[in-house]
């Protein structure tokens, strides 16, 4: 079993029919000359990784750009055509003034199951106040959040905003929130595992597509850029997959993974035990 | 002269699969109204195929196990980076190299409405870059 943490839904079939709202989307999140998916077709490539739940992450940078690229009504939307498969995360412009309200909206009404925001994206450092007021929501409601952390391969997203080490006090200031950083803060890696060493609520997934194939760059991460043995003896409780599909498909970047050489209790927790842990429900 | 054209649209079930299209292509062929003349069959894809090969499954493993011996997947190639073009990591290099080695396309003589193909002869969909929606022509020419 194999749950993908890191899922970008901009160009699943259900929610790609507005033609206007998609050159929007690929626009901002910068994917071009793809076509949207059915939904059949996407479970059967995620079949061959394995993989039986997706986290499906939202964008939104409304407060600027008028509108969200993936909105949470349509993660919601999706959650409810296949609702043991999608765990479907919210996402809010802490910047509107209204953004507590929408936050409570998605995990009241939408049923949303945590938040995710990009504050590369949103150029907010995580430590902004109005940040700490979206992760009190948080804390309240028993969610999970998901942070980009790192590079940002979208258009307008800065990595100074995203650098690990600054979301260091989220994690200090709210215990009872599991955080991940998302594509494992590259190319701060060691900055990132030095924070999960830390903070027991602290997480990564490995969702960080950037050069060559998954095989040599999860070589280069796992193994040269951190110590032989980090991911194996210290940060196995830690780690998540997650592909960033649509970047890559889930199936690649989890060979890349499977050719670490692991063991297989490793692997169990890296693919779908701390998932399930990060969620607050224990495998 | 008479042109008629089909498109077909097949699934793969895995990253790398034969697929017989055989069946699909004869009925089309035989019956698009073409008497005498010539059936291409093309992949509109760059990492695909088209071939003929006998249809046994020992065959097939050896053409699918040959082609990852010349052309391994984890091989660093040019393509593995990330393309701006895309927004996406170019994770297919071994299709674009697999699809040079079968060729893009298969041409077949239609003669009083019948496919001439060899007894042994199946025609195969190669897909290399699974698994995606994929779509092959067949293009009949010649007299009604």
């Amino acid at each position: 079993m194999v749950i993908d943490t890191h899922i970008h839904p901009a160009l699943f079939a259900p929610i790609c029919r507005d033609e206007k709202k998609l050159a929007f989307r690929c626009e901002e999140m910068n994917y071009h000359l793809m076509k949207p998916s059915d939904l059949a077709l996407l479970k059967k490539q995620w079949r061959l990784a394995d993989i039986e739940r997706v986290f499906l992450l939202p964008e939104d940078c409304s407060f600027e750009k008028g509108q969200a690229a993936i909105s949470n009504e349509e993660i919601a939307e999706l959650m409810c055509m296949e609702p043991a498969l999608f765990v479907g995360f919210a996402g809010v412009d802490p910047r509107n003034e209204n953004a507590a309200g929408q936050l409570e909206n998605a995990f009241e009404t939408l049923g949303l199951m945590g938040l995710k925001l990009n504050t590369a994206k949103l150029k907010m450092f995580p430590y902004d106040d109005r940040i700490k007021a979206l992760c009190r929501i948080c804390a309240q409601y028993k969610k999970p959040v998901i942070f980009h952390s790192g590079m940002c391969l979208e258009k307008e997203a800065y990595s100074r905003y995203a650098r690990p080490a600054d979301f260091e006090e989220l994690a200090d200031k709210f215990p009872e929130i599991n955080f991940c950083l998302a594509h494992f803060g590259w190319p701060w890696v060691q900055e990132t595992a030095s924070l999960l060493i830390k903070y027991p609520n602290l997480y990564a997934n490995t969702a960080l597509m950037s050069f060559d194939g998954p095989v040599q760059l999860y070589h280069k991460v796992f193994k040269e850029d951190m110590g032989e043995y980090w991911v194996e003896h210290n940060l196995a409780d830690k780690i998540m997959f997650g592909s960033d599909s649509p970047r890559i498909r889930p199936v690649r970047s989890k060979k890349g993974l499977d050719a670490l050489g692991l063991s297989a209790e490793v692997k169990e927790k890296l693919y779908y035990r701390n998932a399930l842990r990060f969620l607050g429900r224990e495998a | 002269m008479e042109y008629r054209l089909g498109e077909f649209f097949v699934i793969a079930d895995a990253e790398v699969e034969l697929i017989k299209i055989t069946g699909q292509v004869r009925a089309f062929a035989e019956g698009c109204g073409v008497k005498n003349g010539i059936a291409f069959v093309i992949t509109q894809h760059t990492t695909t195929g088209i071939t003929i090969n006998e249809s046994l499954p020992c065959v097939e493993k050896d053409i699918e196990e040959q082609l990852e011996r010349l052309i391994p997947t984890e091989y660093p190639f040019h393509h593995n980076h990330y393309l701006p073009s895309y927004g996406t990591i170019g994770g297919n290099a071994p299709g674009h190299l697999k699809s040079l080695l079968t060729g893009n396309h298969c041409v077949l003589p239609l003669i009083d409405g019948k496919l001439k193909l060899g007894d042994a002869a199946d025609i195969y969909f190669c897909e290399y870059d699974g698994i995606k929606k994929r779509k092959y022509l067949v293009y009949c020419m010649g007299e009604a």
